[in-house]
C-alpha cells in the first residue's frame, strides 16, 4: 500500500514492499567461530559478499545476553551489512536498536502476520514479508467523513479511513479497515473470508463488527469498551475486542 | 452571478422553511437583492411563512412548464423592497420539476438577484435532489436530536455526491449548519444533544444556532419571517447567522444556560 499524496514538494512516500532478503541463522553465538565460517565462505563465492544486507536471525540461539556488537563487526569486515535481527529476548532487542538495527519478532507463521505484532519501523528494514503481503494490492484510502447512507468498501484489500465513520454508513474490506476517528456505522472487515483481518478504531460505537462473517452487534458489545480505541480481531471463530489504550 | 444556496436537512419538521424565510430576510434587510424559491411541490408553506399566499397567482411549476413567466410568477415582499419569493404548487406533485426547468429557472434569475435560496422538501427524493443540485452552499437544518442528526448525516453525504458541483469535480458545495430549536436547559438536562456533540458528528461549519422560542411560532403563524422581531433571541440568531453567512466573524451566542438573577426571576424577565 502506498500513501500518495499529489504533491510536486512531497520529500518522500512511505511504501509497504517485499523485498528479497538474505537471513542468517546462526547456530552458534562465538563470534570467532562466526568469522572462521565466513571466511572460508568468502574464499568460496565471494560474488556474494558485497555488502550484501542480513537479518541475523537468533531463534535457534537460547543465550539471553549475545555479542551483538561483535558478531556484527565480524559480519561487517565481510561484507555483510546487518539491518536487522530476529527473534531473541528483550535484551537482544534492545542491543539490536542500541545498534541502529530493526528488530523482527520470532517467525512462528501467525504471530509475524498479525498487525499488533507489525515490527517497529526502522529506517533500512525491510518489512516482514508477510505482514505486507495482504496489504500490497487493492488497498484503498478514505479521506473525509464517511456519512449515513454510504458505503466505502475495498474490495481487494485493507480500508483505511482517515476520519469518522457514521451511524448508517457501512464501510467494507477483503482485508483489515483501519479507522482514524469514530466508528459510529457497519464494519465488515475479511469479506472474502479472511480470518486473519481485523477492525481498528480510534472511538468505538460501531452498529455492528464483522470479520469473516463473524459479527457483533452493539446490543453484543461490552459497554466499557464504547467510546474506546480497540482492535477487533478473530480468536478461536469468536470475535475478540480488544483495547487499543 | 447569484451565489445558489439550498435550505435542507432530510428530516421534516427541523424549522427548514422557517430558517429560509429568516434567513432571506435578513440577506434582503443587509441589503442583497434576494429570491427565495419554494421546492416543496404539494405542501406549499413558504408563503405563510412570508405572510404573502393571498398574493399567489403563478407558482414554480407553472414557470418551469411554460405557463407563465418568471415575473409572473415572482412576488416582491411587502416589508423588504429587494426581496422576492418564487412559491411552489400546491395543486402538482415533485414530477412536475424537470432539472432543466429548474435549471432555467436559476439562470435567468442569477442574473438579477445575488442570493437565491431555495427551501428544500424534507425526504431524499427528487424533489430534495432538486433543489440542491445547482447549489453553491448548503445550509443544513439540524435539531438536537439524533434522528435529526443522522438524517442531516445522510444530505451531507448526498450533497457531496448528487449536485452539479460533485458531477463536474468542481469546488464542493460549501456546506454550513445551523442548529434550530435549541434549548440550553434540556441540553443540560440531558434532554437533548449537546451543541459538541452534534459539531462533532457531522464535521461542518457551524453557521447558526438558533434557541427555542416562543416568537418562531408567533412569527410563523403571523405570516412574519422572525428575523424582523429584533427583539427576540431567535431573531437576533437568525441574523447573526446571515451576518456569518456574508463573512463576518461573530461570537455565538444562546448556548449557554443562562442564571436568572433573583431580581429577573421575581418579575419574570427574561429574553424572549
Amino acid at each position: 500500500m502506498s500513501l500518495k499524496v499529489d504533491r510536486a514538494d512531497m520529500a518522500f512516500t512511505f511504501k509497504g514492499g517485499m523485498l528479497p532478503m538474505t537471513v542468517m541463522e546462526l547456530a552458534s553465538a562465538d563470534p570467532e567461530q562466526i568469522r572462521e565460517q565466513l571466511s572460508g565462505k568468502l574464499s568460496q563465492s565471494p560474488a556474494f559478499f558485497q555488502h550484501t544486507p542480513v537479518v541475523l536471525s537468533v531463534e535457534k540461539l537460547d543465550e539471553p545476553h549475545l555479542a551483538l556488537e561483535r558478531i556484527c563487526a565480524v559480519c561487517r569486515t565481510h561484507k555483510l551489512l546487518p539491518v536487522a535481527v530476529r527473534g531473541g529476548a528483550d535484551p537482544v532487542k534492545q542491543s539490536a536498536w542500541a545498534l541502529g538495527l530493526g528488530w523482527f519478532p520470532p517467525s512462528d507463521g501467525a504471530r509475524a502476520r498479525s498487525l499488533e505484532e507489525v515490527p517497529p519501523v526502522e529506517a533500512e528494514a525491510p518489512s516482514e514479508p508477510e505482514a505486507t503481503a495482504s496489504a500490497a494490492s487493492g488497498g484503498r484510502i478514505y479521506r473525509g467523513t464517511v456519512r449515513s447512507g454510504q458505503q466505502v468498501s475495498a474490495p481487494d484489500g485493507d480500508l483505511v479511513v482517515i476520519g469518522a465513520v457514521n451511524a448508517g454508513a457501512e464501510v467494507l474490506a477483503a482485508g483489515s479497515i483501519h479507522v482514524y476517528g469514530a466508528l459510529r456505522g457497519r464494519a465488515l472487515a475479511g469479506i472474502h473470508g479472511d480470518t486473519e483481518a481485523g477492525i481498528f478504531c480510534r472511538e468505538l460505537r460501531a452498529e455492528l463488527l464483522s470479520v469473516a462473517g463473524n459479527y457483533k452487534r452493539l446490543e453484543d458489545i461490552d459497554p466499557h469498551l464504547l467510546g474506546s480505541s480497540v482492535q477487533v480481531v478473530l480468536r478461536d471463530a469468536q470475535l475478540g475486542i480488544t483495547s487499543l489504550a | 452571478m447569484a451565489k445558489i444556496i439550498v435550505v435542507t436537512s432530510g428530516k421534516g419538521g427541523v424549522g427548514k422553511t422557517t430558517s429560509a424565510a429568516a434567513i432571506a430576510t435578513g440577506l434582503a434587510l443587509r441589503g442583497n437583492k434576494t429570491v427565495v424559491i419554494d421546492f416543496d411541490v404539494g405542501l406549499r408553506n413558504l408563503d405563510l411563512i412570508m405572510g404573502c399566499e393571498r398574493r399567489v397567482v403563478y407558482d414554480l411549476v407553472n414557470v418551469i412548464q411554460g405557463e407563465a413567466g418568471l415575473n409572473q410568477a415572482l412576488i416582491r415582499d411587502k416589508r423588504v423592497d429587494n426581496l422576492h419569493i418564487l412559491p411552489a404548487s400546491q395543486t402538482r406533485d415533485k414530477d412536475a420539476l424537470t432539472s432543466e426547468g429548474v435549471e432555467k429557472v436559476l439562470d435567468t434569475l442569477g442574473k438579477d438577484f445575488d442570493y437565491i435560496l431555495c427551501d428544500s422538501p424534507a425526504g431524499i427524493e427528487r424533489g430534495a435532489q432538486l433543489a440542491m443540485y445547482y447549489a453553491d452552499e448548503a445550509i443544513v437544518v439540524t435539531n438536537p436530536e439524533v434522528s435529526s442528526v443522522r438524517d442531516s448525516d445522510r444530505i451531507l453525504g448526498l450533497l457531496a455526491s448528487k449536485t452539479r458541483r460533485a458531477e463536474r469535480g468542481e469546488d464542493p458545495v460549501k456546506e454550513h449548519l445551523l442548529i434550530t430549536r435549541y434549548n440550553a436547559t434540556r441540553v443540560d438536562h440531558g434532554d437533548m444533544l449537546n451543541l459538541e456533540d452534534i459539531r462533532e458528528i457531522l464535521a461542518i461549519d457551524l453557521i447558526g444556532l438558533i434557541p427555542e422560542s416562543e416568537a418562531v411560532l408567533r412569527a410563523s403563524n403571523q405570516g412574519v419571517p422572525v428575523t424582523h422581531d429584533d427583539n427576540s433571541d431567535a431573531g437576533q440568531a437568525y441574523m447573526d447567522t446571515v451576518s456569518r453567512l456574508l463573512g463576518e466573524e461573530i461570537p455565538l451566542r444562546f448556548h449557554e444556560l443562562q442564571k436568572k438573577s433573583l431580581l429577573s426571576r421575581m418579575f419574570g424577565g427574561g429574553r424572549r
